[in-house]
């Protein structure tokens, strides 16, 4: 730990009294039961750290500049990027540890790109995004976001029908099997946004080369000209897709099929019978 | 001294006095009406190249048949993290183009630099630019704290700089203004607060304002909307007088409780008198939008056949899903037809103009909308491939969730969307019947424009940083190459030295492509 941090550890501590509040919100952030979070106390009690306000401010006119236009002038979520308050990044960053790699490296598979920032930027970059994060988490209502509160205005017992029937849900999926206790991993939007489509669902490929063998593997990389798979041995190979048959097993195109067949009900109704799957 | 004596030095003098009184007038023309009307083959010398919009060039020295030897002439590295996003100028050989905050002159032969201006980093967003104007000699170029500055184009030091919006109330500029005649016009963005649209018209000499066109009433305007920002820069017919441009969408953005009704003139195209900013006629894309889908997605001007009847015809896919054509004299719809999956109408009216169904408005518990806030296309330029009559455009067929409930006010963004899927795929559109005539998938949305040619070439880019080149009459892939990088940046191509050039950007990187040079 360096000086700089052990500062500001300490002004936390002695700020602490007049910042603790209870971690209500915090929960809809978490994909788990357990809060880790700079500071936390034992039992799911937050100690919410504040910053110079010279800091913040700095802070939020480099947001405004670079982060807003997709992030919300607030950090609550704009154009195409996430609600920063309610990010599960954010509340696990600790003096910018999760923040500034994220800054700095982009995340070039969501579309973000990467910023060169100096240390005193991403320093006051990550004073404004959790300063904002307090202030949202600290207001009741008031603001834009979905609240787990929000998502139960479906009907379980249709949304079990569905899921049995028109959906086709149980051709891949078991209530008992892979979908046991989903409502304990998953909560809220975080929950419908898996359920409608999960983003990180891995793909299976096979790879019949000019010689008749056969290779498969998970796909890792897929264009007009280049194939890439994980082989059983967890390594990366790639064929020019001019060379090779290849034939993509993606299960996941199932949930892209529903997405004109679906009313607003059955979605509503699918979230309330996935939420009694604890 | 005779007369025909006197009377030649007369003529010596005088041109000697023109070169010395107007140094551009001999060496680097710059850009001069005549050079907009009808851009020659060297050049590149607005944001669409001409001013229709079309983006289809007449070159023809890469074909569908040698596309496969083409290579990479230069690379030039801008060396900035901010990706590329603005179309270059190409004017008396030299390149100009931006990201924000930056533009660079770049030698169209060979890629080296020649100046680079830095505008004092300030207020207002830096999410992207489009690119410069070119009048004469002067470069035009605004900033993200929403000022106009007009510089030199031989060493880019600034003649002038004037205010077009209030960057403290949330306004910001990022387009390429769009000269006519002696008028340098400029649009503003500015999607955060309830704020009014406006197209303004800057003299390009003084920096004074000519007029301005306010596509919302005022903030603050009982039961009315703001928005309507004019981002992108709009097209012009030189025969009918009128600038079509396209307006952004209504604030409060996502909640349409404050502003019922149609809310005029946002997500519409507009067509304005140059000379007075007068409103000649309007066709609104997205009435009422609660999607935040900005109708400013190229007003592209063709004339050709309609159902067998000559016509002057407009057409745009819109960010809403909607390929339109329209009659450009009156406004008047021809054809509405999606070219994606949408699912937020009910129908479409008498006027051509999709019916939006309240029940898909963001709602507490959410809606699923088709297609995601960014639409199923952008600010990414389309084509008009006048060889095979299609209108290609990049496309990104998706999925979201909108939610709005009363806790999200009415100020701003007021409510919440979050994308669920999407892919990317090039469409090619038979304008006559809004039908599919190919399709090519790109895997990924793709930030990439597309440009056509006359030897039947579309130039794009997939969603996974390939520059591809299709056959135009099918779609099918001839030449590829990976640039390493997200492509957020539509095509533009040139002659020079008879050789054909293609431009192409990815990330912060500008590559010029060409046939391998005969020795």
């Amino acid at each position: 730990m360096n000086s700089l941090r052990l500062a500001l550890h300490r002004s936390v501590l002695l700020a602490a009294p007049l910042l603790v509040s209870v971690a209500v919100s915090a929960a809809q952030t978490s994909t788990s039961g357990a809060q880790t979070r700079n500071g936390a106390g034992q039992s799911g009690t937050i100690v919410r750290k504040s910053y110079p306000p010279a800091l913040v401010e700095s802070g939020g006119s480099l947001f405004r500049q670079d982060c807003s236009f997709c992030h919300g002038r607030d950090a609550g979520g704009g154009e195409s990027g996430p609600d920063l308050t309610r990010s599960k990044l954010v509340t696990e960053d600790v003096d910018g540890d999760k923040i500034g790699p994220v800054v700095r490296n982009g995340r070039p598979d969501k579309g973000m790109p990467r910023f060169d920032r100096s240390e005193q930027q991403i320093a006051s970059l990550m004073a404004f995004i959790h300063t904002q994060q307090n202030n949202a988490l600290s207001r009741k209502g008031g603001r834009k976001g979905v609240d787990v509160a929000d998502l139960q205005t479906g009907n379980a017992q249709a949304g079990k029908q569905y899921f049995d029937g028109a959906g086709g849900c149980t051709t891949c999926h078991s209530p008992t099997g892979d979908l046991a206790g989903i409502a304990s991993r998953y909560r809220g939007l975080e929950l419908e946004e898996q359920m409608l489509y999960p983003k990180h669902a891995k793909s299976r490929v096979t790879v019949t080369l000019a010689s008749g063998q056969t290779i498969t593997g998970t796909l890792a990389y897929l264009d007009e000209f280049t194939v890439g798979l994980i082989d059983p041995t967890d390594s990366y190979r790639s064929w020019r897709t001019s060379d090779v048959q290849h034939k993509v097993d993606a299960p996941v195109n199932a949930h892209v099929e529903l997405f004109s067949k679906y009313t607003d009900d059955d979605i509503h109704n699918l979230m309330a019978y996935l939420q009694t799957l604890r | 001294m005779n007369s025909l004596r006197t009377g030649f030095l007369l003529a010596v003098s005088i041109l000697i006095l023109m070169a010395i009184t107007l140094p551009g007038t001999l060496l680097a023309q710059g850009v001069d009406a005549q050079t907009l009307l009808h851009p020659p083959a060297d050049s590149w010398p607005g944001y669409h190249g001409d001013y229709s919009g079309r983006r289809h060039s007449s070159l023809t020295q890469i074909t569908p048949q040698n596309v496969k030897n083409m290579g990479l002439a230069w690379a030039f590295q801008t060396d900035q993290t901010a990706p590329i996003k603005s179309s270059p100028l190409l004017v008396d050989g030299i390149l100009y183009f931006t990201v924000p905050d930056n533009i660079w002159a770049v030698d169209a032969r060979s890629g080296h630099q020649i100046w680079h201006y830095t505008y004092p980093r300030g207020q207002g967003e830096h999410i992207g630019h489009r690119g410069v104007a070119m009048y004469k000699g002067y470069l035009f170029f605004l900033s993200p704290d929403a000022h106009l500055l007009s510089l030199n184009g031989k060493d880019g030091t600034v003649r002038w700089k004037v205010q077009v919006a209030d960057v403290t109330k949330g306004y910001w500029t990022s387009m390429a203004p769009l000269i006519v005649g002696n008028r340098v016009l400029v649009g503003v963005s500015g999607d955060f607060d309830n704020l009014s649209g406006y197209i303004r018209s800057i003299d390009p000499e003084t920096g004074a304002t000519q007029w301005q066109w306010n596509s919302t009433p005022p903030a603050g305007t009982p039961d009315q909307t703001t928005g309507g920002m004019t981002w992108m820069t709009g097209t012009y017919d030189p025969d009918l007088n009128l600038v079509y441009w396209g307006t952004g969408n209504p604030t409060p953005v996502l909640k349409g409780s404050t502003r019922p009704g149609d809310d005029l003139y946002t997500c519409a195209i507009v067509a304005l008198n140059p000379d007075t900013g007068k409103l000649v006629w309007a066709f609104q894309v997205s009435p009422h939008d609660t999607h935040d889908w900005d109708a400013v997605e190229t007003p592209v001007l063709v004339d050709g056949d309609f159902h067998g009847e000559p016509k002057k015809m407009l057409m745009q896919t819109s960010r809403n899903g909607y390929f339109f054509v329209l009659d450009r004299t009156n406004g008047k719809n021809l054809l509405t037809a999606p070219f994606g999956p949408v699912n937020w109408m009910l129908g479409v009216d008498k006027q051509g103009r999709p019916i939006p169904n309240p029940a898909k408005e963001p709602a507490p518990d959410g809606r699923l909308i088709a297609p995601d806030e960014g639409g199923l296309t952008n600010y990414r330029s389309p084509s008009f491939d006048t060889r095979n009559g299609l209108f290609i455009v990049d496309a990104h067929p998706s999925y979201s969730i909108y939610f709005a409930k009363p806790a999200d006010g009415v100020y701003g963004w007021a409510g919440a969307d979050y994308g669920v899927w999407g892919k990317g795929v090039i469409e090619a559109i038979d304008y006559q019947t809004g039908k599919i005539h190919w399709r090519h998938e790109i895997g990924p949305e793709s930030g990439a424009g597309v440009l056509t040619t006359d030897s039947g070439l579309t130039f794009t880019g997939d969603g996974h940083g390939n520059f591809l080149a299709l056959d135009s009459s099918d779609g099918k892939t001839l030449w590829h190459a990976g640039s390493g990088s997200q492509i957020h940046s539509s095509p533009i191509t040139y002659e020079l030295d008879g050789r054909q050039y293609l431009v192409t950007s990815s990330g912060g990187v500008l590559f010029a492509w060409a046939l391998p040079q005969a020795e």
